[in-house]
């Protein structure tokens, strides 16, 4: 009964999302209140229906209900429970329900936060979000429904892929999710502006929280999808440019673009169709990257050509939303107001000059990795675009970003000073070269790593250079000092601390060109410097364990002869599904890794070992969490909510400390 | 500066930016591709020696032979046809006897080819995605299940 | 019961989504001027920070002036709001009719709602209405996962995973009884057996080694012999393999049924035969009977049989060793149409059992008979 349910529940929420899409859509036309109220309630409604058909189905794999076809072949009665519970979305149909749960939970946040937003706007986003739940709500009900039975019930299911159990998988895919799909309530934002034609510096203050909440769980999403594919596949590597990792690339660039020039449109009410333009994108691209990834294009054309159901369904959803938003673009376009004016070289200048670099970088992604698939479906031929594409693209596109970043941060809105600024910028000019010259000194060759983690640096200290310059100066105390910083916005404390991000990101990235990678053959007792620590393979032996065969190479790493720590990579073989796997060891020191690979024993008694040290790698991800963090600093900014701008008022009539 | 300018500005600083990104494109694009290639289809399209390319079929039953210092021959097949397939280094997990594969490298003569990589990364049914499309083609490979 | 659940859902969200119409709507908060207001502050900080000039924030704040205006202008062209009792009623209506009809007219469609659920451990508690063998297996598999040192139990299920195609966990099986319950040449040799199974009739390392250890117990044990000499055959040892059957054969007892597949094997490795074999006995007395006949009338009764396993399959086509006799035979009595065609059916026959498609597959592949 439960798994019914849950079916009906769904079911029901389309229904609620097809009332969503339609009256409130009638009431904003005609301005009735009552009919644009019904909008958040059942946006609310919604979303409870579809947790509901989310728990039941949820049920039905943790108590092995194999009645249900998705349970069959997604799940096995003796996975651990995290597996099972992972399971739900660890699938097509599982993973569609859960897209839909986190937009349903969206738009009821929007219902739920969204009482400061005047009703016009609020119905009319709501009622397309309406529309987009509408739509995917069909989609799984019609193509990919989870709640398919499978009479009589079999016994047992098919285990999950070994490669797939894994934690970081649990939880990789929802947050990927939070950030595609919260770019949906931008675009509904941006769609309800153009309908209701009213778009100005308000409406960007009201869009405000909701990309940066979709920002921050994409750059989380995307940095814990790198750090999974570094430590389970065994390559060392973190990023391959592969279609699934630029599939949710693409919207990230997107959205930053749409972050920046939202910024100016709030401020100055300036770029007004170019960030209604950029919303619409990156909500485009987040689909477009559920279609590559859904409709199995990627897996094989061929595949998508004869078994086309669900990749057409979500095409031709793709083309009704991206056709539709941008023809109401185009009817609306024109009709928008020439907002605040600027000079080219000013804060606003600085940021048109970032939204250009990253769309167009964007561009190329989305050429590497379309062109491929185009060209096989247009003449059969099978080419691959890998890294070298990306890294004669992306990267030069990249560098003027980090070197204009900083200057953006100090320049004046409406009109800069160039010269003025570029002198403020020298101190973080002067640590950029020294300290990219005791690198090249400490780490040597490449000349290339030394310069990018110079430019990291410069990034790094350009981006507190503005809040610097306002809180010191002229021999204040310490306590004034902290006065001075507690009394500056959040945002702007947002905006730096995301912007270090990107050049701890950077330096981790630069610093790869001096990791160290030594691949030997190794018998016990032997031992190997890798960089500036010692590895000794102790013993190899075997060890059982419940469903795999795990061969273990025991390590110790020593430092100037002490051994300071252990690893243990190991090969573990699955039995049931003959499938080798290897478990990496990984072990930090000071923002480095040690990372050891290890293949099977040769007859001789020698093992195969990969061994890298990679300095400052773990700044990779670091550097994102220090970004998503600058982005909830950023949301947190009382003063940029609308509504509590009252009471901002209220404050501001009383005389001034 | 007038509001044309500052327009024109803008205009030519977006095409500047577009154009390098063009012009970055081709040349990645004329360089940096390799082709895909099954065994059946170098027979058939005859590629000159020397070509990058990357080669994909199914690893046959008993050809590995493991050499010094980690290196490895092995018979690359499909339906129709085979090739051997030198390299050295260290192998994927995946890397077995029956199982597809993808190797990056140089044709060296129709029947021969020097690969410098071994391709790990496989999707959900452990079979690269040309090597599936090229033996689906020639009707032989069945998939465990139907991909949903 | 589960009709009462949907009709409380249903009504539940109708109610929610109808209650707004009911209430009257205070006027919109004005949010115009109070982000004006915001505005001011904004451009008062950014000068004070200097990221703004004097000049420019003079500007600023005029801008922001004129903007207020320009919405407050609009505002009051749009004019007030309006709500109608006839609109409501039209909204509530069409509202329950979207409920209603799309929610109920959908399940209906797609909806099982006679099924109950069917949670795994309730049906393995749940009494054998009918002998479910998959059920039974589920059971014993549950029993194994709590006491996995339970020989007795692997040495039960092992056969059957074996007869369901179950290769791979055949294996473990049989390494398991092995491990709890001490080696014998059977055991040893349903290890080796279900690993080449498991490799698609391919005599693993792993596997050889197992024949190795059976024969190492019992020296005559035939199964083992069997394999030992399928695995010199597919090592490239065609003599070696040879002498291994022939040997096997000529020890074969009158009523063994094998003896013909051994015999099978023999011929097809194309070697000249050797003397043991000369005195070849069909086994079975199927086979013996058929033997005794003239060879157009062997004949005719070979193609008797395979008729007949035709027809069953016809029948009832979820057979995967039946389809990979008739196809074996069919190529055997040089009709490979025949085969073709038999082939076709097979796929279509085993359409949803991918595992039993695939091995008649390979087995067509083997013979040839790929595409």
């Amino acid at each position: 009964m439960i798994v019914e349910t849950g079916h009906y529940a769904l079911v029901l929420a389309l229904a609620l999302a097809l009332v969503q899409a339609t009256l409130p859509l009638w009431g904003s036309r005609k301005n009735d209140p009552a009919l644009m109220a019904m909008a958040p309630s059942a946006a609310i409604i919604q979303f409870i229906l579809v947790a509901i058909a989310f728990g039941a189905l949820t049920w039905a794999y943790l108590t092995s209900d194999f009645s249900l076809a998705n349970v069959v072949q997604n799940s096995h009665s003796q996975k651990p429970l995290i597996y099972k519970l992972s399971g739900v979305w660890g699938n097509h149909e599982g993973s569609m329900l859960l897209w839909v749960l986190i937009l349903a939970f969206f738009g009821a946040l929007v219902a739920v936060g969204g009482r400061r937003t005047p009703q016009n706007l609020l119905a009319t986003t709501l009622a397309v979000q309406g529309w987009i739940s509408g739509a995917f709500l069909l989609f799984i009900l019609l193509t990919s429904n989870p709640f398919a039975r499978m009479l009589p019930p079999p016994a047992e299911g098919n285990d999950l892929n070994p490669i797939l159990q894994d934690p970081g998988l649990a939880i990789h895919p929802p947050l990927l999710y939070l950030g595609y799909v919260g770019f949906s309530i931008t675009f509904s934002f941006a769609a309800a502006a153009l309908i209701n034609g009213r778009i100005d510096a308000q409406w960007a203050r009201y869009v405000r929280p909701w990309t940066l909440i979709a920002w921050i769980f994409l750059t989380l999403g995307i940095a814990m999808g790198s750090y999974w594919a570094y430590y389970t596949l065994g390559w060392g590597g973190f990023w391959f440019w592969d279609p699934v990792e630029n599939a949710s690339l693409m919207p990230w660039l997107a959205g930053t673009a749409l972050l920046h020039s939202a910024t100016v449109m709030e401020k100055r009410d300036a770029l007004k169709i170019w960030t209604i333009f950029l919303a619409i994108l990156a909500f485009s691209l987040s689909l477009l990257g559920t279609f590559l990834v859904r409709s199995g294009v990627l897996t094989s054309v061929h595949a998508f050509a004869t078994d086309p159901q669900r990749g057409v369904f979500i095409l031709a959803i793709l083309v009704f939303f991206i056709g539709g938003s941008l023809a109401l673009f185009a009817l609306r376009g024109p009709l928008l107001k020439a907002g605040g004016i600027f000079a080219p070289v000013s804060r606003e200048g600085a940021l048109v000059l970032n939204n250009l670099l990253l769309t167009t970088s964007c561009a190329t992604v989305f050429v590497g990795t379309l062109y491929p698939l185009a060209l096989e479906a247009l003449t059969g031929d099978k080419i691959s675009v890998g890294p070298p594409f990306f890294n004669y693209t992306f990267v030069p596109l990249f560098v003027p970003i980090f070197l204009a970043m900083p200057l953006g941060q100090v320049l004046a809105w409406k009109r800069g000073d160039l010269l003025g600024a570029a002198q403020r910028l020298v101190v973080a000019l002067i640590v950029a070269i020294c300290g990219g010259l005791i690198l090249a000194a400490m780490q040597g060759e490449p000349v290339i790593s030394a310069v990018f983690a110079g430019l990291s640096l410069f990034v790094i200290v350009g981006a507190f250079v503005e809040i610097w310059g306002r809180i010191s100066g002229g021999g204040l105390s310490p306590s004034v000092m902290f006065a001075r910083a507690t009394g500056l916005p959040w945002s702007a404390w947002g905006t730096a601390i995301a912007h270090a991000g990107v050049g701890v990101s950077l330096l981790g990235l630069a610093a790869t060109g001096w990791g160290v990678e030594k691949i030997l053959a190794m018998r016990p007792g032997d031992h190997v410097a890798v960089g500036p620590y010692e590895v000794t393979l102790d013993k190899v032996e075997p060890r059982p364990g419940p469903n795999y065969d795990e061969t273990v190479a025991h390590m110790t790493i020593r430092s100037g002869g002490n051994a300071i720590s252990t690893i243990e990579p190991s090969r573990k073989f699955y039995r049931a599904r003959q499938m080798t796997t290897t478990d990496a060891g990984l072990r930090t020191f000071s923002l480095g890794q040690i990372y050891a690979v290890v293949t099977e024993q040769n007859s001789n008694g020698e093992i195969d070992v990969r061994l890298y040290w990679k300095p400052y790698v773990a700044l990779i991800w670091i550097g994102a969490i220090i970004m998503a963090l600058g982005g909830a600093i950023s949301l947190a900014d009382r003063r940029l909510r609308v509504g509590v701008a009252r009471r901002a008022r209220q404050a501001a009539m009383q005389p001034a400390e | 500066m007038t509001r044309k300018q500052r327009r024109l500005i803008l205009i030519g600083s977006a095409l500047g930016v577009l154009f390098v990104a063009a012009g970055l494109t081709m040349f990645a694009l004329r360089d940096n591709i390799v082709f895909f290639y099954s065994p059946a289809e170098i027979a058939s399209k005859a590629p000159a020696p020397g070509t990058r390319m990357r080669l994909g079929g199914l690893i046959k039953q008993g050809s590995i032979v493991r050499g010094e210092n980690r290196s490895v021959t092995f018979v690359v097949a499909d339906a129709e046809r085979e090739i051997s397939v030198s390299y050295t280094g260290l192998l994927p997990d995946l890397f077995r006897e029956g199982q597809g594969v993808v190797a990056e490298g140089v044709l060296v003569s129709p029947t021969s080819f020097r690969a410098d990589s071994v391709l790990a990364k496989h999707d959900e049914n452990y079979m690269p995605r040309e090597v599936a499309d090229a033996l689906k083609k020639q009707g032989h490979w069945q998939p465990n299940e139907p991909k949903k | 019961m589960i009709w009462v659940v949907f009709a409380v859902l249903t009504g539940l969200a109708a109610i929610g989504v109808l209650w707004p119409l009911s209430r009257a709507r205070g006027a919109p908060l004005d949010g115009d001027t109070a982000f004006y207001r915001s505005e001011l502050t904004g451009i008062d900080t950014d000068l004070q920070r200097g990221l703004v000039s004097e000049s420019d924030a003079k500007a600023m704040r005029a801008e922001a002036a004129r903007r207020l205006m320009r919405t407050e202008g609009a505002r009051e062209e749009s004019g007030a709001t309006s709500g109608t009792t006839w609109r409501r009623r039209i909204a509530a209506l069409a509202s329950i009719v979207m409920i209603g009809g799309v929610s109920l007219g959908l399940y209906a469609r797609i909806g099982n709602p006679d099924v109950p659920d069917l949670p795994l451990e309730a049906r393995r508690q749940a009494p054998p209405e009918t002998p479910d063998l998959m059920m039974a297996i589920s059971r014993i598999e549950a029993h194994l996962a709590k006491n996995p040192d339970d020989g007795r139990g692997y040495e039960v299920i092992a056969p059957v995973y074996l007869r369901l195609g179950r290769y791979d966990d055949a294996a473990k099986a049989w390494a398991n009884v092995v491990r709890l319950l001490g080696a014998s040449p059977v055991r040893e040799t349903s290890l080796g057996e279900a690993l080449v199974f498991a490799a698609n009739g391919h005599v693993t390392p792993e596997a050889l080694a197992a024949f190795q250890r059976a024969l190492a117990l019992a020296p005559q044990f035939q199964q083992a012999r069997f394999y030992i000499g399928l695995a010199a055959a597919q090592a490239g040892d065609k003599t070696r393999a040879r002498d291994i059957w022939t040997k096997l054969v000529a020890e074969a007892p009158v009523d063994a049924e094998w003896a013909g597949v051994v015999r099978e094997r023999i011929r097809e490795l194309g070697l000249p035969e050797a003397e043991a074999s000369t005195d070849a006995r069909p086994s079975s007395e199927a086979g013996q009977a058929i033997a005794a006949l003239p060879d157009a009338d062997r004949d005719t009764a070979i193609r008797g049989m395979v008729a007949n396993l035709a027809a069953r399959l016809a029948q009832d086509g979820r057979d995967a060793n039946g389809w990979a006799m008739l196809i074996r035979a069919y190529m055997v009595l040089k009709q490979p149409d025949d085969a073709r065609a038999a082939l076709a059916q097979a796929r279509k026959a085993l359409a949803d059992d991918n595992e039993a498609r695939a091995r008649v597959e390979a087995m067509a592949s083997e013979l040839g008979l790929g595409g």
